[in-house]
């Protein structure tokens, strides 16, 4: 047991960080909620009540599809695109998506290589995509949960204002919508792009997202 | 897609009761029971009634509420919206059902509707 804890210990740090985070996020959004309620001449609402609305949803809803849509780019555009120095890059002269040998499949998958790998066909191309895939997945669907929950706590907001509710289509190009979006998308954009320069000059000692505390700023795609 | 569309606000199975509570309402008002219509306020909007020196059965008797028959109801988190043939309605949800907060109020653009009882 120890011994499975140890060698999964860096998922249950950060499937652990996440349950807390998002348990804090629920008893400080209830408690903001309610006193939004309060002011607007409203009833308060109990946390189950409030874990299941439309407000908690968009919230939850709007940072994901953010965060997934960070990874999702952050994969897909380092096969084509390089950063000279960065230990998030390949190599220049590296870009693209490879061949058989390099990606050690089809005929140069080794003996204990995932069986899609080996594969050809339309399975080694689904598996050859398949982190891109799950992840952009999880970016549509976040962002369609997004727009959802934002227009049912976009509409209630609405009527609590004396104003009239809109449609789906009404609130996908309302500015709350947009607001909500690009300001989760500027700040992690903001932090690829720290990461991938601050890397090339600066050093974690013994983080693999880090080169080598004495390696060079000049080299790229070194890991620790 | 199930919880979505609860999220979503939809076919809440919340449309009925707030629907009801207008028309009782517009019902005590057209009967000229005005403390069974001020019974059916939120809490701040029968302050607001109260506040005028008829009270609140007085003042909410002297308006001309108009209502009519029901043409949409739309229920959005603890929020409804009741259109009247006559009026538009907005309610909200307490624990013991849904309140009146806002009657008699008429569309004015994107600006909030201007309502005779609540603001």
């Amino acid at each position: 047991m120890r011994r499975l804890m140890r060698g999964n210990a860096l998922s249950l740090f950060f499937l652990v960080a996440f349950l807390l985070a998002l348990a804090g996020q629920s008893i400080a959004g209830n408690a903001d909620y309610n006193a939004n309620q309060i002011t607007d001449g409203g009833a308060p609402v109990s946390w189950i009540s409030y874990v299941s609305s439309s407000d908690f949803a968009v919230d939850v809803a709007e940072n994901w599809q953010s965060e997934y849509l960070q990874f999702l780019l952050f994969i897909m555009v380092t096969v084509w695109l390089v950063q000279r120095g960065s230990p998030e890059s390949k190599k220049p002269g590296e870009e693209g998506e490879e061949g058989d040998e390099d990606q050690k499949s089809g005929p140069y998958a080794e003996r204990d290589s995932p069986p899609w790998a080996k594969a050809g066909g339309l399975r080694q191309m689904l598996y050859g995509n398949s982190l891109g895939l799950v992840m952009g997945l999880i970016f549509v669907l976040s962002w369609v949960a997004q727009s959802v929950a934002g227009t049912a706590a976009y509409n209630a907001r609405q009527l609590a204002q004396l104003q009239d509710p809109v449609t789906w289509f009404g609130y996908v190009c309302s500015a709350d919508f947009w607001n909500r979006t690009l300001q989760n998308w500027q700040s992690e954009f903001l932090a690829v792009l720290s990461m991938v320069v601050l890397s090339i000059y600066l050093r974690q000692r013994g983080s693999p997202e880090s080169k080598p505390v004495g390696t060079p700023h000049q080299a790229t795609g070194v890991e620790n | 897609m199930a919880v979505l569309a609860g999220l979503a606000g939809c076919s809440s199975g919340e449309e009925t009761p707030a629907q009801q509570v207008a028309e009782r309402f517009y019902s005590a008002v057209g009967s000229g029971q005005g403390t069974a219509a001020c019974g059916l306020l939120a809490p701040r909007t029968a302050e607001q009634m109260r506040s005028d020196g008829a009270g609140c059965a007085g003042s909410i008797l002297q308006l001309d509420l108009s209502a009519g028959g029901v043409r949409a109801t739309q229920v959005w988190g603890g929020e409804a919206q009741v259109r009247l043939a006559g009026d538009t309605v907005f309610l909200h949800r307490f624990s013991r059902g849904w309140l009146v907060r806002a009657a008699g109020c008429s569309p004015r653009g994107e600006q909030p509707y201007l309502c005779k009882v609540g603001s």
